[in-house]
């Protein structure tokens, strides 16, 4: 058994349970107390097997390139955790990896993943925290995989070939995380406990139906209702009705904050480079309605609107262009003016045959970003141009 | 390279693809580019790769040479399969500057889950007119391994031509990269 597999799936869950709903009744158990530490399972049981191949696991992470490895940033999420977890802090322990897809996954051992795609949606800490203690419900329940199967083989084999169109590595991690899903009981246990946890760590309950209300959102610019996308959809219970669940024990455990502040002065700095990865999936409705979500934030919003604008300029539909000038613009406007939007004014400008407003707006550009990867191609462009 | 993949990869080659090799000399791709290659390729064929035609060194599981030949406007990119049809697909515009088409490659070479970073891009002359080049780092998200890569290429008369080598990067890709823009430079569009 290829262990990259079983991880993918065995410890799947958070995006796939957006698939496990049903319960929009109002929550009657909202006590929760924690187990004590646990301890790792005999080796001879396949709990023990399991565990063992997740350390191997874990240590293969460790050393991945798409690991990432900022100890600020890590140290965050890691607090974030152990705010939910007490005891269990020492045992739980976050690896932050770098693909652009909304996803997170706990492990029996007490490895987490998040990828970057999820931290990117995030809007605050406390929906940080209802992601983690929905995972960590898993965690303390020792809830194990309920379904296996065997697609191991193609899977490595789609993922190999995904570049030539065959299947996408990322999409076929979203099938295997169906494939390999928690059972609903368990996942309607891991909200549970998840939004207990976040109540007595201090934070609103009700951002936890917001993180689904804004995938939702994102799932419906494809152009299709949700529940029609995939056959996972259309098969299981709406997701509303998860949205709607938590609502219920938001009423329930009301109080707590938010934690805009903290979640933008954590993570803030990432944001470009996780935008970049964003926007070259060139899925651009769902991007779109994601920028203009995260255009409420306090910060970033020169960063924020040069992604707008590059999704527009290279979307380029009719009227795009204008609306890629617009935000170039307002980037350069705000107060963290990334240089890389006098390049956006400057290659639209150069389309629409604005010479003198192209000349300075890529002449700017190079002043400013004088080692850009493009200097050579802009700089030409600049000659062209006068 | 992990045990299974290749298993994986070499049940499925023997299924529904064709490996022929492409000797020295002066080869047409498509219906208007020719160019002269040196020292013996492995073209790969299955369905999965159009509009490219993948030609290989070392084995497509290490070095892989992708060509683009007269890829027409609107045409898709290696269109999504029904797995993952709920995903846009890439299309090619024949309007595309040249950092919209590399954006367009950056788009398809990430779609694996893979990291891509552009090292240069840079205006180059390419099949007797003015074209472009650039390169780049990959990582490849199925089993890590750090590429480079190089681009080159034009629109023609509204039709893409491109060339596309990518290799592991210490050894591989200097290996073989001299050969690649050797063939670039030989590329005549008709
Ligand atoms: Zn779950």
């Amino acid at each position: 058994m290829k262990r990259r597999d079983l991880l993918a799936g065995g410890a799947a869950c958070w995006a796939c349970s957006l698939v496990h709903s049903a319960w929009a009744q109002t929550p009657a158990d909202l006590d929760y107390a924690m187990p004590d530490r646990l301890t790792q399972p005999d080796p001879a049981s396949d709990e023990g097997g399991l565990w063992a191949l997740m350390d191997r696991e874990e240590r293969s992470l460790r050393r991945s390139p798409f690991a990432v490895r900022d100890g600020g940033l890590k140290a965050y999420v890691q607090d974030v955790a152990c705010r939910l977890g007490g005891d269990h802090c020492p045992d739980l322990r976050i690896h932050l990896v770098r693909t652009p897809v909304f996803n997170a996954t706990m492990s029996p051992n007490g490895m987490m993943q998040l990828w970057t795609g999820l931290l990117l949606r995030i809007e605050n800490e406390a929906q940080l925290a209802a992601v983690v203690g929905h995972e960590i419900g898993h965690y303390l329940q020792r809830h194990t995989v309920d379904r296996l199967r065997d697609i191991k083989a193609r899977s490595a084999f789609g993922q190999f070939l995904g570049l030539f169109g065959l299947a996408g590595a990322v999409g076929q991690l979203a099938v295997l995380a169906s494939a390999f899903a928690y059972s609903r009981d368990h996942e309607r246990e891991a909200d549970r406990i998840g939004a207990i946890l976040m109540h007595q760590a201090g934070y609103d309950v009700a951002e936890a139906s917001r993180v689904w209300g804004n995938l939702l959102d994102e799932l419906k610019a494809r152009g299709q209702d949700p529940e029609l996308i995939s056959p996972l959809f259309a098969t299981h219970p709406a997701p509303p009705e998860r949205r709607e669940t938590l609502a219920a024990y938001a009423a329930a455990l009301p109080g707590g904050s938010a934690g805009d502040a903290a979640y933008e002065t954590g993570t803030g700095r990432f944001l470009d480079e996780w935008l970049d990865d964003e926007v070259k999936r060139a899925q651009y409705a769902e991007t779109l309605v994601l920028l203009s979500r995260l255009l409420t934030r306090r910060s970033g919003q020169g960063v924020i609107h040069l992604h707008r604008g590059d999704v527009y300029r290279l979307r380029g539909e009719k009227g795009d262009v204008d609306l890629a000038m617009a935000d170039y613009q307002a980037a350069i406007r705000s107060a963290d003016a990334p240089p890389r939007a006098y390049r956006g004014i400057g290659l639209t400008a150069r389309q629409l045959g604005q010479k003198t407003e192209a000349v300075a707006a890529l002449s700017r550009y190079l002043e400013l970003a004088p080692d850009a990867p493009d200097a050579r191609l802009i700089g030409t462009y600049v000659a062209e141009l006068r | 390279m992990n045990k299974l993949l290749v298993v994986a990869l070499a049940v499925v080659l023997a299924a529904c693809a064709t490996v022929r090799k492409v000797e020295s000399g002066s080869r047409p791709v498509g219906e208007r580019m020719t160019m002269t290659i040196e020292g013996d390729w492995n073209h790969l064929d299955y369905p999965g790769i159009r509009p490219a035609q993948i030609w290989t060194m070392e084995g497509v599981t290490i070095d892989e040479f992708l060509i683009y030949s007269g890829i027409r406007d609107g045409q898709v990119m290696h269109p999504e399969t029904p797995a993952s049809s709920q995903k846009k697909n890439i299309v090619f515009r024949s309007n595309m500057q040249i950092e919209d088409v590399v954006a367009m490659f950056e788009g398809l070479l990430t779609r694996d889950g893979s990291t891509f970073r552009v090292i240069s891009v840079e205006p180059y002359p390419f099949a007797g007119g003015q074209g472009f080049r650039f390169e780049y780092e990959r990582i490849r998200k199925v089993d890590n391994v750090q590429q480079r890569g190089v681009g080159f290429g034009a629109v023609d008369r509204g039709e893409l031509f491109a060339l596309i080598y990518q290799a592991p990067r210490l050894t591989f890709f200097p290996r073989h990269k001299d050969r690649v823009e050797a063939i670039a430079r030989t590329v005549s569009i008709r």
